[in-house]
């Protein structure tokens, strides 16, 4: 378990401030913050590089505050792999190997076995700069997670690469986590990755850690305006999908939401943003798929728009121009009906 | 047709291309350089061109120019083992930390460039004759007045800088979050530098050294104040030519001429082939 106990830290342009923050033994926490944050200190700060001003970092109970890197057993993964380009593939994996001073043959099979955990087992004789993008990152994975670390540290790992590859080492880094048991403290600005990967969530701004918890409760409780602003996701929800013909079926509390956006079944998060919800007096005759009946419970005059949150078994937030407001005659307590596209339903 | 199957290998054809265009700036910028390479070009072939080729390799193979070459190899090959020793932490330390005077060690480290060499010598020749240190050195048998000795000393004075700001870019150029890598991965701090940064600055050190060598062979000026001209004693290339265009011996003189430009042309290819991103 890693403990971080009012860490603080000051390097001028960055800063942490009373940093605390614990990740449990295999769990996975993503770090969420805009650029500037602070979150690549404070994670350089965990891996040993600069002691902090002010403040504990704990491992399993011992004091590693003051200890050199190397005898932390804590591994560390960048956003621009940092493989040694004088080195192949192999050597760069085997690199920490040597440095424990590992028997030949130990060393040899730990390096084919996370090559082979990666998927670039066929790439080892080769040198960094010939490989991908999404290649040089699963070495550099492959190489932090070959020395068995007690924490693996990943700053901002999916960022450098394109669309497709990210959401392939996604799915990877999920199941390396699952499959290894790892505690792994990932750091990124991309929410995606957050509903994907994290056990648990922290949001960082401006050197603080400013709300942590289970994601959907994060997203969907944020305690102030910033990480409202910041992730700006309403109408979350967690369920489980279904795949039926083409189409996804979401539970989630008592309603099954249809879906356009998810291609695979189990846990997911969904979310449906309140413009693209449209509201109706009277049972609508269109065929939408999604159509709910619901209650308002509370309605809010934003100036340009009204947002009003309506219970339709889970609440909703919808906004509506002043207009259509007006027109509806909406009021606390009012029975409505909801309806939006299943290209509306966003599954994370 | 027959135009079409030959279109890409003429394109002359259609649209003339003139490489000097009309713009007069064009003109002459690209003439000016022309003009300074073909001085050079000119300058380096009159030398070369001067003596017949068997006087030139009478001379070359004369015991003076070979006691010449003996000793301009190892002077400039034991100051430029020393330039590397000093320089490469120095760099090193100049690139990657912060500290009070940063700015004032940086000037200070580039002021011999500035420097002419025949005032740097009349330093070196104060320290090294006049100052206690430079006399107890004197006295311990290290002698850099007037000896071979004090041709190393003024070589590594002048060339240091080129060797510090060659490899302080080459740091530079190397992001730091390598060495945090590998310290994670077990190393201590001088095995990160060691077995990481070093490899990945091979070329740029490999260039340092190289220009360092070349300008070390072809130092005169300090050298001539602190170490003297001195035949067959303190006679390196620079020296010899010195010497025996000064008495007339212009057979001497050109062939120590030809093998500094032989010198100067070859390491200007290493640095610029191998030299990487290296720059001074």
């Amino acid at each position: 378990m890693l403990r971080i106990e009012h860490v603080s830290k000051d390097m001028g342009e960055f800063l942490l401030k009373d940093v605390s923050l614990q990740v449990s033994q295999g769990e996975y926490v993503v770090i969420i913050g805009p650029t500037g944050a602070g979150k690549t200190i404070l994670v350089e700060t965990v891996a040993g590089i600069y002691p902090p001003d002010a403040g504990r970092v704990l491992l399993n109970g011992r004091d590693i505050t003051h200890e050199e890197p190397r005898n932390r057993n804590i591994s560390m993964v960048y956003q621009d792999y940092m493989l040694f380009p004088h080195l192949s593939v192999h050597d760069n994996i085997a690199f920490g190997l040597r440095n424990r001073q590992l028997e030949k043959p130990e060393i040899e099979r730990r390096v084919e076995e996370s090559a082979d955990l990666l998927g670039i087992s066929h790439l080892l004789h080769r040198r960094p700069d010939t490989l991908s993008g999404g290649e040089q990152q699963r070495a550099a994975i492959a190489r932090a997670i070959v020395m068995e670390p007690s924490v693996l540290l990943l700053d901002e790992p999916l960022s450098a690469l394109d669309g497709r590859t990210r959401e392939a080492l996604r799915k990877e880094l999920r199941r390396l986590h699952d499959t290894m048991d790892i505690t792994v403290l990932h750091i990124t600005h991309n929410f995606e990755e957050v509903f994907s990967l994290a056990d648990r969530v922290a949001v960082m701004n401006r050197g603080e850690i400013v709300q942590d918890g289970a994601p959907d409760e994060v997203f969907r409780k944020p305690n102030c305006e910033f990480i409202a602003d910041f992730v700006g996701v309403e109408n979350l929800f967690k369920g489980m999908c279904r795949l039926d013909n083409g189409n996804a079926i979401i539970e989630t509390g008592d309603l099954s939401l249809v879906s356009t956006t998810c291609t695979r079944e189990g846990e997911v998060f969904v979310s449906v943003r309140p413009e693209d919800i449209m509201v109706s007096r009277t049972k609508p005759e269109i065929s939408a798929q999604n159509v709910f009946a619901g209650t308002v419970t509370e309605s809010v005059n934003n100036g340009i728009v009204m947002r009003a949150v309506v219970d339709a078994g889970i609440p909703f937030v919808v906004t509506l121009t002043r207009q259509a407001y007006q027109d509806l005659d909406i009021k606390k307590g009012d029975s409505i009906y909801l309806l939006f596209k299943a290209a509306s339903v966003h599954v994370f | 047709m027959e135009r079409l199957a030959a279109g890409p290998a003429r394109p002359g054809e259609d649209k003339p291309v003139n490489v000097f265009g009309h713009s007069p700036l064009k003109v002459v910028s690209i003439g000016a350089g022309m003009l300074l390479t073909a001085f050079i070009a000119v300058l380096l072939f009159l030398i070369v061109s001067h003596p017949s080729p068997e006087n030139l390799i009478a001379s070359m193979l004369s015991t003076e120019i070979q006691f010449a070459i003996t000793l301009s190899l190892i002077t400039s090959v034991v100051s430029t083992v020393l330039c590397i020793i000093i320089a490469v932490p120095a760099a090193y330390g100049l690139a990657r930390y912060e500290f009070p005077g940063k700015s004032v060690v940086n000037t200070a480290l580039d002021m011999p460039l500035a420097l002419p060499p025949l005032v740097a010598g009349v330093g070196l020749l104060l320290f090294f004759g006049t100052s206690p240190f430079g006399k107890g050195l004197a006295e311990a048998g290290l002698v850099f007045v007037f000896t071979p000795l004090g041709i190393i000393a003024a070589q590594f004075f002048v060339n240091m800088p080129f060797m510090i700001r060659i490899m302080r870019s080459t740091f530079e150029s190397i992001s730091p979050r390598y060495e945090y890598v590998a310290k994670t991965l077990g190393c201590t701090d001088l095995q990160a530098v060691w077995r990481v940064t070093l490899p990945m600055a091979a070329s740029g050190f490999f260039a340092g050294a190289v220009i360092t060598w070349a300008k070390g062979i072809g130092e005169f000026g300090a050298a001539l104040l602190l170490a003297g001209a001195t035949r067959m004693v303190t006679e390196t290339l620079p020296i010899s030519l010195f010497l025996n265009m000064s008495c007339g011996n212009l057979n001497m003189a050109i062939s120590a001429a030809t093998i500094l430009i032989a010198i100067s042309i070859c390491s200007l290819y290493v640095f610029e082939r191998y030299g990487g991103s290296a720059r001074f």
